[in-house]
């Protein structure tokens, strides 16, 4: 296992109130390594979502705490988050949330503006197949190039690390493999650390890491040895 | 590396065009007028201002009974009071040393007659004379022989010089003693013995005639002109065009007064029967508006004109010399209460001058109250400032409803909001990017509309003060205050209103935003509806859903409507004043004579069978706390006509037995305000500290003018008069057998309908423009809430439709409920309009002389309603069409 980069400890989390309160996350712990490739797995309702947003830094645990380099999220101001979300994370969701009236390369340069040290634009849009299509709009694209565009836009931070959030909920068979392996290229060529949260128990053959959550903890943590890559996948 | 987020800004102009567009032309149109009016004004405030230095304006006047002495223009010119005490010891010394020289020399005269014949009798008896024809025949001859050098004995002898020098004493004892007695009450009812410091003054002849002008040549008079010379050095006037007159039968007249009775350069017209050539159109630095008389309520471009005559020309003309004298101060006084100071001394030197010099006062006016000079920049000042704050109003309406479109596009846009604020973006920077469009279009407004300003609007704004006002010329100036206003704060009310939005907006949470969880109140269940049909539930939702937008509309639709009731209501109120005016006054013909004795010191009478004699004469009624604002009218107090009417008056009929305490008030004078009878009020002269205190007994159905009516026993008794005297007559017909030398003036139904006539010509085509100008307005206004609720829609209105809902089904969900609120609030607006509009009209005619209701014809009121009405038909027409091509995919798009 990789050196330990980002610590989830003890993190709770219940929503609602009185007889609605439903706890989600029920004291989580597990680490993940600088560079991993790691997997969130599980069935609706398993708090997936819910751990993903508070590594995040976009939702907070009722208890326990994340750590990202030694430094704990819960004792971070407002403007510490922003900033922690602006040097070290790039966010990729289910939905692409493409600004509709910036074209592909701009909506890209919107990741880009956020970094200190960002990835050079042209290079990302080629790496993501996306050159021929950087100035188009995002209603010009398809579903998959709309999530390519989303990609590049977290990529190019060169963030320390890529969240994505069911990345391919929304795509095709053949599409969610080519965007899986941008995001494996992403993750070997650039370095970054990857979690992502999927149901698509296929995708955790190419992880390094999967993690395994039912009911609001940690079911299964496995390091897998033996990972394929997203052209090999089958599901 | 530069905001990419910047450029979604010039994109999102280009894509919503037809929004901003209509945004933009608002802007543009309100601050290109605001713009307009300041520079406008500016421009011709720097012209009036130049005017008063470089034509000399007086800084007050007064008017005389008679030409004034070299020494009493010496001694005014002082500004200093005249010892009135030591005058009337004077008078009182020399006329009491008449009485008591008369009576001395009477005495003297009886005691050596006395003596005289004392001698003469004791002689006779010593000769025993005893015949008494004898003694007398003796006695006068002793009396011729010696009577005087007994006098003179007697005059030299020391009894009778201590005598006379003990009655020249107690004389002059009691001449002292009874001025010191009345020198107390003047000197405290006039304030005379303070401390003052004089403001000496040049004093300048500023003669005046007030002659009949026939300016068509058709006989009949058409104008009073006022004709002063030409060599005048006060006062002067600036020429628009031609020059000064050179000949005598060579004339100058106001520009506005040409204009309005169609004479030009090179036209005739006929004053007191001459005809004069007119060579220049000018402008009198003292009648930047043609006000006649001061308490004129309105000036009068039509029937008032004031001109310039040559001196020789000026002295062959016979109507009555005014002798009006200009006074200027050596020391100028700094601001407008040292005016009032100085003006306040001046009054008590000027009173007490011609009280020593018997000369009487008949008109006196500081400059700085004078209607004639003052109105138009005042005028223009209000204007401007009434014109912005319109202007303002509209511009922070228009920023609310930016701020709806902003909150909009935020929801639509929430889920890009949370990714970007999840990404690292930070609230500030996405405030700064939702607030660039707002500034961004406001400074293309100001930008744009400066320019217009500066330009078509700056002069549209000094022809409508050219169309009214007789001003000199003016030129184009700089504004600093015309940039601020229209940059500055159109810009900081739309940076405010929109910034409170975003920034409450902007609190949400990524993760809020990223879930479309943009409710602040969370409800827990719907609103419960009425058990209506599902269309009428469906429309009721629509309506609770745009809330905040109804809000605005309402606000604009108020304001819209209140200045409909302007435009409608303004020609009303003065066709109806004019309609009524021949109502209004008791009496055809009020003639005001100069005196009630003609030349001859016989009483003027008349054989008009329809004459009556009344008495009449002006005091002032505080406005005190009834005024809001100051600045604008005569300032001061409230002139009231107080008249003494004969017992059985065929003209105002009063109780019979009122006492000199009692009066009627005209119906004006109590809608005005407020007064009812059994009120007590008090009036006072105007240039002596005196009060007198009535009960109102009764209120005379007279809106013509603020009077206070008496019986003439009464008035006699209060204002100490003789029964004999009188003031004027009343009468049916016109009165033909009185000298024209001695009637003062004569007011007719006309000049109460002056005042109509030229409210009219001056606002009467701008108010039509104004009322389509409006409906533009209100259209507009609601094109961009309309535009906005349907957008907010499109994607249920696109699901709708996929439903299988017919386009005008989906028109009455979407438009109805709009069209709902629209009528409900122009009648709501309407009725507030309205009686704000009444409210706005009593309260600037209080401080206004006279009074005038403000009314509105039941058409234009059902016809307010109307104009706003067809101003969304027509949006409603817009909105169908465009509901029309809302496509079915936008309900299945994630991005569009």
């Amino acid at each position: 296992m990789k050196e330990s980069f980002l610590e989830i400890s003890e993190v709770k989390k219940s929503f609602g109130e009185g007889q609605a309160r439903q706890e989600v996350l029920r004291g989580m712990n597990f680490t993940v390594g600088k560079g991993e490739f790691c997997v969130l797995l599980g069935p609706s309702g398993s708090g997936k979502s819910t751990l993903l947003n508070i590594i995040g830094g976009i939702d907070t645990p009722d208890s326990g705490y994340v750590s990202i380099n030694g430094d704990k999220l819960e004792e971070m101001k407002e403007k510490e988050l922003t900033m922690y979300r602006r040097k070290h994370l790039g966010y990729v969701f289910q939905m692409y949330n493409l600004i509709p009236n910036l074209n592909v390369k701009e909506n890209i340069e919107v990741g880009a503006y956020l970094s200190d040290n960002p990835l050079d634009v042209e290079e990302v849009l080629t790496t993501l197949g996306l050159q021929d299509h950087k100035y188009k709009y995002p209603n010009q694209l398809s579903g998959g190039q709309q999530q390519r565009v989303s990609i590049g836009r977290a990529v190019v931070k060169n963030p320390d690390i890529l969240l994505c959030d069911e990345p391919t909920g929304a795509l095709d068979y053949k599409t969610s493999k080519e965007i899986l392996g941008l995001i494996e290229e992403c993750n070997s060529k650039f370095g970054s650390t990857v979690i992502m949260v999927t149901h698509n128990e296929a995708i955790k053959y190419m992880a390094d890491h999967v993690i395994k959550l039912r009911d609001g903890v940690v079911r299964h943590n496995d390091i897998n040895s033996e990972k394929i890559t997203a052209a090999e996948l089958e599901w | 590396m530069r905001n990419p987020l910047i450029r979604r800004i010039p994109r999102e102009l280009k894509g919503d065009f037809h929004k901003y567009i209509v945004i933009i032309i608002f802007m543009v149109l309100m601050i290109g007028v605001i713009s307009g009016m300041y520079v406008g004004h500016d421009s011709m405030l720097a012209a009036v201002n130049e005017g008063r230095e470089k034509l000399n304006l007086e800084d007050g006047s007064f008017e005389l009974s008679k030409r004034a002495s070299q020494s009493f223009i010496e001694d005014i010119s002082t500004g200093k009071r005249a010892d009135v005490r030591k005058y009337f010891i004077d008078k009182g010394i020399k006329e009491a040393d008449k009485e008591v020289e008369k009576a001395l020399e009477e005495e003297l005269n009886k005691q050596v007659t006395q003596a005289i014949e004392e001698r003469v009798r004791e002689m006779c008896k010593a000769y025993g004379i005893t015949d008494e024809e004898m003694i007398k025949k003796q006695i006068d001859s002793a009396m011729e022989e010696s009577y005087e050098e007994a006098l003179s004995e007697a005059k030299e002898s020391k009894e009778y010089k201590k005598a006379a020098d003990d009655a020249y004493k107690k004389a002059h004892e009691e001449v002292e003693k009874k001025v010191d007695e009345e020198w107390d009450k003047i000197s405290d009812r006039y304030e005379l013995e303070e401390e003052y410091n004089p403001s000496p003054v040049t004093i300048y002849e500023n003669f005046y005639r007030d002659a009949p002008e026939d300016n068509d040549g058709d006989g009949d008079d058409d104008a009073t002109v006022r004709l002063f010379k030409s060599d005048s050095v006060i006062n002067k006037a600036s020429f628009i065009k031609g020059r000064e007159p050179q000949t005598d039968s060579e004339i100058a007249i106001d520009r506005m007064h040409a204009d309005n009775v169609g004479v030009e350069l090179g036209d005739s017209i006929i004053v007191e029967g001459k005809k004069f050539e007119v060579v220049g159109l000018l402008s009198y630095v003292d009648y930047l508006t043609l006000h006649e008389s001061n308490t004129d309520f309105m000036f009068d471009a039509f029937g008032f004109d004031v001109a310039m005559v040559t001196p020789d020309a000026f002295n062959k003309l016979k109507s009555r010399v005014h002798f009006n004298y200009a006074y200027k101060y050596d020391d100028r006084p700094e601001d407008k209460i040292q005016k009032a100071d100085y003006a306040e001394s001046f009054l008590k030197a000027l009173i007490t001058q011609t009280l020593v010099y018997d000369i009487e006062i008949e008109n006196y006016l500081p400059e700085y109250l004078r209607q004639a000079s003052n109105f138009a920049p005042s005028d223009i000042d209000g204007d401007s400032a009434a014109t912005s704050i319109l202007c303002y109003i509209l511009i922070a309406v228009i920023a609310f409803i930016f701020a709806i479109i902003i909150g909009n596009t935020i929801d639509k846009e929430a889920e890009v909001i949370g990714t970007l604020r999840a990404s690292g973006y930070s609230k500030k920077e996405l405030i700064v990017h939702y607030m660039t469009m707002p500034i961004i279009v406001t400074l293309i407004g100001a930008v744009i509309g400066n320019v217009l300003g500066y330009t078509a609007f700056r002069n549209v704004a000094v022809n409508l003060y050219y169309n009214s006002y007789s001003l000199p010329p003016c030129h184009l100036v700089w504004s600093n205050t015309a940039l601020i206003k229209t940059t500055i704060i159109p810009l900081l009310l739309m940076f405010f209103i929109n910034l409170i939005v975003i920034v409450r907006r902007m609190q949400l949470s990524p993760l809020r935003f990223l879930r479309h969880d943009l409710t602040k109140t969370r409800r827990t269940k719907a609103r419960r509806l009425p058990r209506w049909s599902f269309i009428r539930r469906f429309r009721l939702r629509i309506l609770f859903q745009n809330m905040p937008n109804y809000l605005v509309l309402i606000v604009g639709v108020v304001f819209i409507e209140l200045m409909l009731c302007f435009a409608f209501g303004l020609p009303d109120s003065l066709s109806h004043y004019a309609d009524e005016a021949p109502d209004m006054i008791f009496a055809e013909y009020q003639y005001m004579l100069m005196d009630y004795r003609d030349e001859d010191d016989n009483i003027i009478e008349t054989k008009e069978p329809s004459a009556e004699a009344f008495s009449a004469k002006t005091l002032l009624f505080p406005r005190g706390a009834n005024v809001l604002f100051e600045g604008r009218g005569s300032g001061g107090d409230e002139k009231v006509t107080v008249y003494g009417i004969s017992e059985k008056s065929a003209y105002i009929k009063l109780e019979s037995n009122l006492t000199p305490g009692q009066g009627y008030i005209s119906s004006a004078f109590s809608e005005k305000f407020g007064l009812k009878k059994g009120d007590l009020i008090t009036l006072s002269e105007e240039y002596e500290n005196k009060s007198y205190e009535f009960t109102v007994s009764g209120i005379v159905d007279y809106d013509g003018g603020i009077a206070l009516f008496m019986d003439k026993k009464s008035f006699d008794t209060v204002f100490d008069k003789e029964k004999e005297e009188f003031t004027g007559f009343f009468s049916h017909n016109e009165i033909t057998d009185i000298d024209e030398q001695s009637i003062a003036t004569v007011i007719t139904a006309e000049d109460i309908t002056k005042v109509t006539v030229q409210l009219n010509h001056s606002m009467g085509g701008f108010m039509n423009v104004f009322k389509y100008a409006l409906v533009v307005l209100a259209a507009a206004l609601i094109y961009l809430l309309a535009k906005i609720i349907i957008e907010r829609n499109e994607h249920s209105i696109s699901m709708v439709k996929i439903l299988g809902f017919k386009n005008t089904e989906i028109g009455s969900l979407y438009i109805i409920p709009t069209a709902i609120m629209v009528t409900l609030f122009s009648i709501i607006g309407f009725a507030a309009g309205y009686y704000l509009m009444i409210w706005i009209f009593h309260v600037f005619m209080l401080q206004m002389d006279g009074y005038f209701v403000y009314y509105m014809k039941p058409a234009s009121m059902i016809l307010s309603v109307i104009y706003l009405l067809i101003g969304y038909g027509l949006v409603s027409i817009v909105d169908y069409i465009r509901i029309k091509r809302i496509p079915m995919d936008v309900a299945l798009k994630n991005v569009d």
